[in-house]
């Protein structure tokens, strides 16, 4: 009872990311992961940074809950640091026994540093903390829509990505129920070898199955119920919408493209 | 025949009609069912139909066909003028009738209450401005309007069945069909939700067609039909069909308690009921006391005499302080997620013990801490603060839990749920087998608990999956008993089972009480509760706000009601009885023992 499962990590509010069309957000989020995957200059990295400071503002999150997206790959950050640090060519800046490090290696090792944590938060920023996950939904839906004319099945994608966002909560709950009930039994998930705990889970995964496919079979007959007949003719209560904010948001965008292209052709030295 | 039903189509052209309807499942398959054979069942527009019979009677394929969810392969049926023939009359028939289903959770399709309410108006293919329209007033028609934008598993099981009938009342259908739908709600939420039914049904001029066996709901109907093995058994008012109590029983269904002591009451004095007479509370009680406070020529014939009336005087619970305390538990509280802002206490500063041999029952409103406070009997929750000892054993200490909970057995609601394995008979064994016995003694244990559960010994073999619900339940308490607890811990172990299978459970739980079972049993129900349980704990916002014997706990009404609790309905009958003479016990709870305690009670206060 009463525990709450936050699915994601939207942090609901009302500011100006928060009201863009998620389509825009998620065309946004992908073309800052190309601007920081593909440069490598220092001056593009530092527009870059700007720009993800600027979001960071504009979504008026505290700063440390943003800062936390990037716990999760801590450990990759690290690793990817510490191999281009001891990597390359050119100036010995510091040595003890077998360690090395090289000019260049350090400077790829931070530069290799800022693009993956830009990465991470800017796609943070845009998609996971400010936008509902069915929003997301909607947008790849919507993004998709054109596909539909090669009978690829975009509302039946959407359809079942909504429907598992709506039983995942349910299904972790039913988890956690069964866990209980197994323990009573006197199963042992913490304890014993690799296998013993493998083999334990299916005590714990066959329920869960059953249960799954049970409540597959209902939610169909309850959806044909309701008059459900596929995509055809169906309208939306929510429809998302595209407005003058977005309109500003993409001319942003797109000045930070070109900025990123083209500043390190002006400032080649830098 | 013919000439009245043909007349009959022209007068309820918008109401339901099926004439000699029969459905097979997998028809033509080796494994084909008859489910329905022969149904003739005829709803007028506006009126409230219950259709009441046992699990696997055919009921609910009786609701698919009427939403033309299932399409019958003999007879004809007439929807609101509509026969399921082709595509478009079917889209047609499920736009006109709404179905709200048994388990709450798996009708949900939205991810927030607003989009789910949304769904069938969006299938309709409304347009936008309408859609929004129809979703705010069906949210507010059943009041959930301030939880639109929550996410559906938030709410409380009650909460989700109304937003069932709001996703319905937003495609504004003529025809209400509820598949069992309350059958997974706790009291409180059962009335709650029955009321809303009713109300909408008065205000919309909804047809409502509630498929149960819940006999209070019969009672709100205007006309029932009692489907038995497939074939409608019995049809007529509420006087009609309760006028034949014992075929009634006989069908595995239940009888209204008060129905119940006046059938009981005149059959002991020889005057039988009259149709219509105990139809309401007040008309049994009125039938009641106008056969005792005359009893004519009856007294001679069936004489009893005042002492039969003692041997069901409460036992005296004087022995309890001499017993062995099994379970110590001393000033337990428990809040969840403290850290957060949403914390919700659960339990505060409970102290209990628990005898050896005593049947302890745990009521209380959903949310009033039962589930936790069990979890917390096995260690699956760490008190803190308090101490929880079984057998002597502290729940904290973690080297013991092992043991505490080869000492007590706790069993979820809907056990059912938990069994994986291949066979019957491994299932059973999965716990003694954790326990590390020898295949011997398992094999043994699991035999003995087939037989406390009453699973005959071929059922052990077969997949625990191709069994009724009821024995898969029997299979997860037997898979308990087999660890040979020393106390066996129920959460609502009769939840969603009919008349005929809770009887059946009640009965083997009793029995192993009897042979001496420690039990500790979490129920709804309090006629369960007041006639099984020597103590009774209830439970109110995570408090111990009543502790003692039935007689002691259901003393005073306006405690158990503001505990959110109603009173055990004999008890409610023999109240309104002794309203009328003061001197009639009050501290009986089952119906039997009610009505021949007031046999004799008469009998001896007309010889006095």
């Amino acid at each position: 009872m009463g525990q709450q499962i936050v699915l994601g990590q939207y942090v609901p509010g009302s500011s100006f990311l928060h009201s863009l069309d998620p389509r825009t957000k998620l065309i946004s989020a992908i073309l800052l992961m190309i601007l920081s995957l593909s440069s490598m200059s220092a001056v593009s990295l530092s527009v870059l940074a700007l720009v993800v400071l600027g979001l960071m503002l504009l979504s008026r999150l505290k700063i440390g809950l943003i800062l936390r997206t990037i716990r999760p790959i801590m450990l990759l950050l690290l690793f990817a640091f510490l191999f281009n640090l001891f990597t390359g060519k050119g100036e010995i800046i510091f040595s003890y026994g077998f360690i090395v490090i090289r000019e260049d290696g350090l400077v790829r090792a931070i530069k290799i540093l800022v693009r993956l944590v830009l990465l991470v938060l800017s796609t943070s920023i845009l998609i996971t903390l400010t936008t509902t996950p069915i929003l997301i939904a909607d947008a790849i839906e919507s993004l998709l829509s054109p596909l539909k004319r090669l009978r690829f099945p975009v509302h039946e994608i959407s359809m079942m990505m909504s429907i598992a966002l709506r039983f995942i909560p349910t299904l972790l709950d039913e988890m956690q129920k069964i866990m209980k009930a197994q323990s009573s039994r006197g199963a042992d998930y913490d304890t014993g070898n690799a296998l013993k705990r493998a083999r334990g889970f299916v005590s714990i995964l066959v329920p869960l199955f059953i249960s799954s496919f049970r409540r597959a079979d209902d939610l169909a007959t309850a959806m044909e119920a309701r008059c459900y007949r596929g995509g055809k003719n169906r309208t939306r209560l929510k429809v998302i919408k595209y407005s003058r904010l977005d309109l500003l948001f993409a001319a942003m965008m797109i000045l930070t493209a070109v900025a990123v292209y083209a500043l390190p052709i002006v400032f080649p030295g830098l | 025949m013919e000439a009245r039903f043909e007349c009959e189509i022209d007068k309820i052209e918008t109401g339901v009609l099926l004439q000699d309807i029969s459905f097979t499942y997998d028809l033509g398959l080796p494994q084909e069912t008859k489910a329905l054979s022969n149904i003739n069942l005829e709803v007028r527009a506006g009126q409230h139909v219950a259709v009441l019979g046992h699990n696997g009677s055919g009921k609910s394929t009786l609701a698919h066909l009427i939403n033309a969810l299932l399409l019958p392969q003999e007879g004809n049926i007439v929807i609101f003028g509509r026969e399921p023939s082709d595509d478009e009359a079917i889209w047609e028939i499920r736009c006109r009738s709404g179905m709200v289903f048994q388990n709450p959770d798996n009708q949900i399709i939205g991810t927030t209450l607003e989009e789910d309410v949304a769904f069938g108006p969006e299938n309709l293919g409304l347009p936008q401005s309408e859609l929004r329209q129809r979703v705010d007033f069906a949210l507010e028609q059943v009041g959930l309007t301030e939880l639109a934008q929550r996410p559906p598993h938030t709410l409380s099981g009650g909460q989700k069945q109304k937003l069932a009938i709001a996703g319905i009342l937003a495609m504004e259908p003529s025809c209400l069909i509820l598949d069992e739908a309350t059958a997974m709600l706790d009291p409180a939420s059962r009335n709650d939700f029955m009321d809303l039914v009713l109300r909408l049904r008065a205000e919309r001029e909804l047809t409502v067609i509630n498929i149960t066996h819940n006999m209070e709901e019969v009672l709100l109907a205007d006309y029932i039909y009692v489907v038995h093995n497939g074939k409608i058994a019995l049809h007529g008012t509420a006087s009609d069909i309760f006028d034949q109590a014992e075929l009634i029983r006989s069908m595995g269904l239940d009888v209204p308690v008060h129905i119940e002591i006046a059938g009981e009451i005149a059959r002991l004095t020889g005057q039988p009921l009259q149709a219509a007479e105990a139809f309401s509370l007040v008309d049994a009680i009125q039938a009641v006391n106008c056969r005792l406070s005359d009893p004519p020529q009856a007294r001679s014939g069936l004489t009893k005499n005042r002492e039969a009336g003692q041997t069901f005087s409460p036992s005296t619970h004087d022995e309890f302080p001499e017993r062995k305390t099994l379970v110590r538990v001393r000033g337990l509280s428990y809040t969840y997620n403290p850290d957060l802002e949403q914390s919700v206490k659960a339990l505060s500063d409970l102290s209990l013990d628990i005898y050896e041999g005593e049947f302890l029952g745990i009521a209380g409103h959903s949310g009033s801490g039962k589930s936790t406070f069990i979890q917390h009997l096995n260690g699956l929750i760490r008190p803190e603060p308090g101490v929880v000892e079984v057998m002597g054993l502290d729940v904290s200490v973690k080297k013991n839990i092992r043991k505490v909970r080869e000492h007590l057995g706790l069993l979820f609601q809907y056990p059912e749920q938990q069994l994986f394995e291949e066979t019957v008979a491994a299932d059973i064994a999965f716990g003694p087998k954790q326990m590390g016995l020898s295949p011997a003694e398992i094999e043994l244990r699991v035999r003995e608990a087939a037989e406390l559960t009453g699973l005959e010994p071929a059922l052990l073999d077969r997949s625990p999956f191709d069994l009724s619900g009821g024995q898969m339940r029997r299979v997860a308490i037997a898979g308990i008993l087999a660890m040979k607890p020393d106390i066996l811990v129920l959460d609502e172990p009769t939840a969603g089972l009919d008349p005929a299978g809770r009887d059946e459970l009640l009965n083997y739980i009793q029995r192993l009480q009897e042979k001496g079972q420690t039990i500790v049993m979490i129920s709804h129900d309090m006629d369960q509760l007041a006639g099984l349980c020597d103590r009774i704990l209830v439970l109110k916002d995570g408090v111990k706000y009543l502790l003692g014997t039935p007689a002691e706990v259901f003393e005073t009404e306006e405690a158990i009601v503001s505990a959110g609790l109603a009173m055990p309905r004999t008890k409610i009958f023999l109240e309104q009885l002794s309203k009328i003479d003061p001197s009639i016990r009050t501290d009986i709870f089952t119906p039997k023992e009610a009505a021949r305690e007031l046999y004799c009670h008469y009998q001896a206060g007309g010889e006095a």
